[in-house]
């Protein structure tokens, strides 16, 4: 049995991704917010299962998709806000942008605009948190389209060969930008990486917090103590176009009814009994959020030259 | 005359390869999508087919090396990357392999490959999408790096190098540029290996401008402006990174004596260094002042609109340093232009 609180919990941090993320879309025609936004409406829940069996000392690396797994493992709502409104208070003081966000203080490593990009760099943290006997928990999100890339075939052999107690986490969505899965790939995400010897497990139902929050845990707990690769491939959808803030069925590369039948799954999208008790502080929280983004100063100068080495 | 953006430029040049050609093969991630590469391939794949304008999976070392196999063994690709950073994924492939395979046996084989790939800029694009890598790719000796600054330059030498170069090319595009207009005059298409040469864009007697990309349609903005107060450029696109021709460089410097570099990148090691060692070689004595360079500040690219508008040149920057230079016209007012993105964006041309 589920308990109601963390139905509760989980269900306000997922809610309070979406309504950022609706806020920005909405905000979006002011052109304050100057910055190409990826967003996770839809995906949520993935970011909220995971984040919850981790803890701020476990890192966790991902992607341009950045802003459900930043508030998700922790990160401050406000220098997010300050971040894509560019702005000095910003978690990057202005120079990294939506696709960039950084919390090292609850171990958000960094997203990468860059596909597949930080795959191997979670590895390498595993490794350093092995040799330096960290008790910590590696973990990295990425695409389904990330998974072509040599780079990650390159991390998996390593990640195996060397025991390393790193978590890929797959978000597969089933497209990379319009370009849908089967006609990229050849091989099952799933069986391809047991090939390396890597445990595997997949979650179908990408919508639900709970199951995720359930089946990540013990995942975590047993990479905690095995200290192995762990591979986990998660089904979810992405609501919004690739980038920016509209939706896109009129490309005709996907149906609406596809995405539909994934609403009628969603909690944020059927319990409108929680989404009205938990949305007005949510709501308050938010426009606490922009009007501190609006308030902080543009960067200058002296941020343009600080930190290049 | 013809009025042609640099987006249908890009298309035009793209049906074109495929029509003259049977064994053209477009490959890009997105090529044959509903946005078709920024609209380059809109439609293509529906009229040539689909395993002649070829959706990648997201591969993009194995992509070139699979396309300088097909170079090797008849086949013409051209791979297209929405961003110039994404190529660097494949740097092993393109220098290691492309540059080298003709030379390191002997001549035995020609790779003609085509890269395109697109700067972009502005609007937050930030430090791994905005990247303008020409000093790079033209450091190494194999490649031939061009950087269209309008419709008829791309028009010219892609006819050229699609059709009759046989060796790896790479083509930096300019995001900004895609949506403005320019001239085309069909009469003037330059043919052969002269599609590639540096060219004087407009005739000056006080300053010799050489510019890369979109820094071309800056310098004329700026010689417009300087016009009016006497202050007469002369600027020349440099166009190829690779193939510059000294001696229109020279004989400008010549005739000026002075030399302002402007190019889409970070100055050191870049083009500004490549044309300056050009004339301290050849013709330092014909420089009357100190080179100046205009490019990105030495930093990565930031996203925040207030720190871009510092990092990349603009036009007030501009003004004030060719004004400088030309060592006249203190009482030049300097105009209030401090985000070139702001201009392009809103800009309807025709150049
Ligand atoms: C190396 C590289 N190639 C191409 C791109 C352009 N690009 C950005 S996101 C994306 C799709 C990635 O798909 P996936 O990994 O499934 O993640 P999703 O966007 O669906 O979350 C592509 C091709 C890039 N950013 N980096």
């Amino acid at each position: 049995m589920t308990s109601p609180n963390l139905y509760t919990k989980l269900f306000e941090q997922a809610l309070k991704i979406r309504l950022v993320e609706e806020e920005i879309i909405h905000r979006y025609p002011t052109d304050k917010i100057q910055s190409p936004v990826h967003l996770s409406i839809g995906q949520e829940a993935v970011a909220v299962g995971i984040c919850n069996a981790l803890t701020d000392k476990d890192n966790l690396f991902a992607t341009y998709r950045s802003h459900a797994f930043y508030l998700a493992k922790g990160g401050d709502l406000n220098a997010m806000m300050a971040e894509l409104y560019g702005r000095v208070d910003g978690c990057c003081h202005g120079k990294g942008g939506s696709m960039h966000l950084a919390a090292p203080e609850v171990g958000f490593m960094g997203t990468s605009a860059v596909v597949a990009s930080s795959i191997s760099n979670a590895a390498g943290a595993a490794l350093a948190a092995k040799l330096l006997n960290k008790n910590q928990l590696n973990v990295v999100i990425f695409g389904d389209g990330a998974t072509e890339e040599g780079v990650y075939h390159e991390t998996l052999n390593y990640a195996a060969l060397h025991q390393l107690p790193v978590i890929f986490v797959c978000e597969n969505n089933e497209y990379a930008v319009h370009s849908e899965l089967k006609d990229r790939q050849s091989y099952s995400i799933l069986e391809h990486a047991q090939s390396y010897g890597i445990a595997t497990q997949k979650i179908e139902k990408g919508y639900d917090f709970i199951e995720i929050d359930k089946e990540f845990s013990k995942i975590a707990d047993t990479v905690r103590t095995t200290g192995k690769p762990y591979f986990v491939e998660i089904m979810t959808c992405r609501y919004k176009e690739h980038v920016g803030p509209g939706e896109d069925f009129c490309g005709g590369y996907r149906t609406e009814d596809a995405v539909n039948h994934w609403k009628s799954l969603d909690p944020i999208c059927t319990d409108t009994q929680m989404v009205e008790r938990l949305s007005p502080a949510i709501m308050q929280e938010i426009l606490a959020s922009i009007e501190f983004a609006e308030n902080s100063p543009f960067p200058g100068l002296e941020e343009l030259y600080q930190h290049v080495i | 005359m013809e009025i042609i953006s640099y987006r249908e430029a890009l298309r035009e040049s793209m049906e074109s390869a495929l029509a003259n050609n049977d064994n053209t093969i477009i490959f890009g991630q997105g090529a044959d999508d509903y946005k078709g590469i920024f609209g380059t391939t809109i439609g293509l794949a529906e009229k040539y087919g689909k395993h002649r304008v070829q959706d990648t999976p997201l591969c993009e070392e194995g992509m070139t090396g699979i396309c300088v196999g097909a170079a090797l063994n008849g086949i013409k690709p051209i791979h297209i990357h929405i961003r110039a950073d994404f190529v660097f994924l494949a740097l092993n492939q393109i220098l290691n392999m492309a540059a080298k395979y003709k030379y390191m046996f002997g001549g035995h084989y020609d790779v003609p490959i085509f890269i395109r790939a697109v700067i972009g800029r502005s609007w937050g694009q930030g430090a791994q999408h905005s990247q303008s890598p020409q000093a790079l790719f033209s450091h190494f000796p194999g490649l031939k790096v061009i950087m269209p600054s309008n419709s008829q330059s791309i028009i010219e030498s892609y006819q050229y190098l699609l059709n009759e170069y046989s060796g790896p090319v790479i083509s930096l595009e300019h995001r900004l540029m895609y949506d403005l207009n320019f001239d085309v005059d069909r009469d003037q298409i330059r043919t052969g290996k002269d599609a590639l040469a540096s060219y004087i864009v407009r005739e000056g007697k006080d300053v010799t401008i050489v510019a890369t990309s979109i820094m071309v349609l800056e310098a004329v903005r700026a010689a417009k402006y300087l016009a009016e107060y006497g202050i007469d450029c002369e600027i020349i696109d440099l166009h190829s990174t690779t193939d510059i021709e000294h001696s229109l460089i020279i004989e400008s410097v010549k005739k000026t004596g002075k030399l302002l570099v402007a190019d889409t990148s970070w100055v050191s090691f870049g083009v500004a260094a490549e044309i300056s060692r050009i004339i301290c070689e050849n013709a330092p004595q014909y420089l009357t002042a100190p080179v100046v360079n205009v490019g990105m500040v030495p930093t990565p690219c930031p996203t925040a609109k207030s720190l871009e508008d510092l990092y990349y040149p603009n036009l007030e920057s501009l003004i004030s340093k060719i004004i400088n230079l030309s060592g006249s016209g203190k009482n030049i007012p300097i105009p209030d232009e401090k985000s070139m993105a702001d201009v392009y964006k809103k800009f309807k041309g025709p150049f």
